[in-house]
């Protein structure tokens, strides 16, 4: 019975396995090709495995992104915190307090998460050049605060929505203002909604390409993003330090979706489904 | 909880000037599109719907906007569609869901220019992976130019594009599925319904919320499409890839088409309107519920 039942799965595990090869083969190609010599890679057998371990190719590619990669921490990672603090504390207060205009805040809110980068991008570009943050980290922390506020604010508060009412009945008894309620009963319950929103703004923002294009040139303030693209250009048909570029810039994100693929499908989720 | 004035301003203080600043933008973009603005320096001239009569007698306009729209139906029906058929076949995979799930989940965590760095490999017609692969196995006669040739290119990047976005699609879908109770499922298998039968009248009906956000996300997704266009074909070959948000790119910023570019931001910010606000209607309702 048990032989049997396992064998009525077996044309949906081949199927599924099939499926799952196409999928992984980008993968495969990147990783195998990363670490080939260039004359593995002129002999043009991509899909085979590589013969040796050529992990200079990810010291050439790191001389190249080095930089970028160090800048897109310096501005992805303030830029998370920021905005996750100032979404979660607006968040909460949409989420958990009686207020009129909440709906419409939230609805205001909705659109500006979902609103293609575009429409504004010209705009922010200016209003940087205006403040001369133009080209510079701090320039990229507030654009992207700009831009990402809104969703850290809809998914947070679309998990604090589902913390029990009694959170505050009992707050509210002993005295408790918003400010402490935020602070010391909020944050410590909900820290892994804190935690799962970090995450979701955190690639989004490593992953951006346009903004960190738009408003940077040249190496100084260059994300990693708009410098793995040049590296493409510069390294033409020089697959195996492409692949191994590419590694390197998705290396965070692969990363914390490995080990923290939970909080990074749940924030995910709740960005999606609710917000 | 008791709160007062000074908290609502302090609480929602930061939000509402970010979205303000938003609003601000966006209306500044609206004026600029009617105005003659070239070159970097601003020109606030006045031309009325100049910009637009321009755009929409450009060939090149049109063949954008055509692009995005082949974007919206040849990206989200498969990738939604194939996100509900893995959702299915892995609730009914038993133990090996937890094996599988992650494996097409992956390609979402990359940047869309790691993506196009891999896939304009992959479909390089001289050097690429996939026409080598298909000499490999002595498959030569379907080798293609994919990329290369104008007809192919743009489904060349929505593949890609599909390769990283089904996962998200499955993701929704896989909760949706977990959401229908368990006695559904059970009363089904009883009365003898086969798998086809139960995802037909079972699991279809019962996640059209899944399907609604799963379409309005990618809509989304398909007007601001920029980054895989411009990393695997740059537009070309010719013009033939662009889309709407790569043109306004090119036309803003390398040819310094100011005005003109902020009217292709104009017709992204109606399509954006015409998704995104029943869209946020829509949630903002089923939140409340």
């Amino acid at each position: 019975m048990k032989i049997k039942k396992a064998l009525s799965k077996l044309p949906l595990i081949i199927l599924l396995t099939l499926a799952a090869a196409i999928w992984l083969l980008p993968l495969y190609t990147m990783i195998a090709n990363s670490l080939k010599t260039q004359q593995e890679i002129s002999q043009a057998q991509y899909y085979l495995p590589p013969r040796s371990l050529e992990w200079v190719n990810y010291v050439t590619a790191f001389g190249v992104l080095k930089q970028g990669l160090q800048n897109s921490v310096l501005v992805a990672v303030p830029a998370t915190l920021i905005a996750v603090f100032l979404g979660s504390w607006s968040g909460f207060f949409l989420a958990r307090m009686r207020f009129k205009y909440s709906q419409a805040i939230f609805f205001t809110a909705t659109i500006a998460t979902f609103l293609p980068y575009q429409v504004v991008l010209y705009p922010l570009t200016r209003l940087l050049m205006a403040l001369d943050l133009i080209n510079t980290k701090p320039g990229l922390i507030l654009a992207y605060l700009i831009l990402n506020t809104p969703m850290a604010m809809l998914v947070t508060a679309t998990f604090f929505q589902s913390f029990p009412v009694e959170l505050e009945e009992a707050a509210a008894l002993d005295g408790c203002g918003p400010i402490t309620f935020y602070w010391k009963i909020l944050l410590p319950v909900g820290r892994l909604a804190i935690i799962s929103t970090a995450i979701l703004i955190f690639t989004m923002i490593w992953n951006e390409f346009l903004v960190a294009m738009a408003m940077t040139q040249g190496p100084a303030a260059q994300m990693a993003t708009p410098v793995l693209a040049g590296l493409k250009g510069n390294y033409a048909q020089v697959w195996h330090i492409q692949m191994a570029g590419s590694m390197l810039t998705s290396l965070p994100s692969l990363l914390i979706f490995i080990f923290l693929g939970r909080f990074y499908i749940a924030g995910l989720t709740a960005g999606a489904t609710k917000g | 909880m008791r709160y007062n004035r000074l908290h609502v301003i302090l609480f929602l203080g930061p939000i509402l000037i970010i979205v303000a600043v938003l609003c601000g933008m966006i209306v500044w973009t609206v004026a600029v599109s009617m105005d003659n603005w070239v070159g970097m320096a601003p020109v606030w001239k006045f031309i009325g719907f100049e910009n637009y009569a321009t755009l929409f007698k450009m060939e090149r306009f049109w063949n954008a906007f055509k692009n995005n729209l082949i974007w919206m139906v040849a990206f989200i029906v498969p990738s939604a569609l194939l996100g509900l058929l893995l959702a299915y076949g892995l609730s009914l995979s038993g133990r090996a869901e937890a094996l599988f799930r992650p494996i097409f989940l992956y390609p979402l965590a990359l940047s869309f220019v790691v993506t196009g760095t891999l896939w304009a490999w992959m479909y390089d017609p001289e050097a690429g992976v996939i026409n080598n692969i298909l000499k490999g196995f002595g498959l030569g006669n379907f080798i293609q130019p994919w990329i290369a040739d104008p007809k192919q290119a743009t489904y060349c990047l929505i593949a890609a594009a599909i390769w990283q976005y089904t996962g998200f699609a499955m993701t929704l879908y896989i909760a949706a599925i977990r959401d229908i109770p368990i006695e559904i499922f059970e009363a089904a298998k009883v009365d003898g319904a086969s798998a086809l039968q139960i995802f037909r009248h079972i699991v279809v009906p019962n996640v059209t919320q899944a399907t609604m956000v799963t379409i309005g996300m990618l809509t989304i997704f398909s007007l601001k499409v920029f980054d895989l266009v411009w990393v695997i074909t740059f537009g070309g070959p010719g013009t033939s890839t662009e889309v709407l948000g790569f043109f306004m790119f090119v036309a803003t910023y390398r040819q310094a088409f100011v005005g003109l570019g902020a009217a292709i931001s104009v017709v992204i910010l109606i399509l954006a309107i015409l998704v995104v606000v029943p869209y946020s209607w829509w949630s903002m309702r089923r939140m409340q519920a």
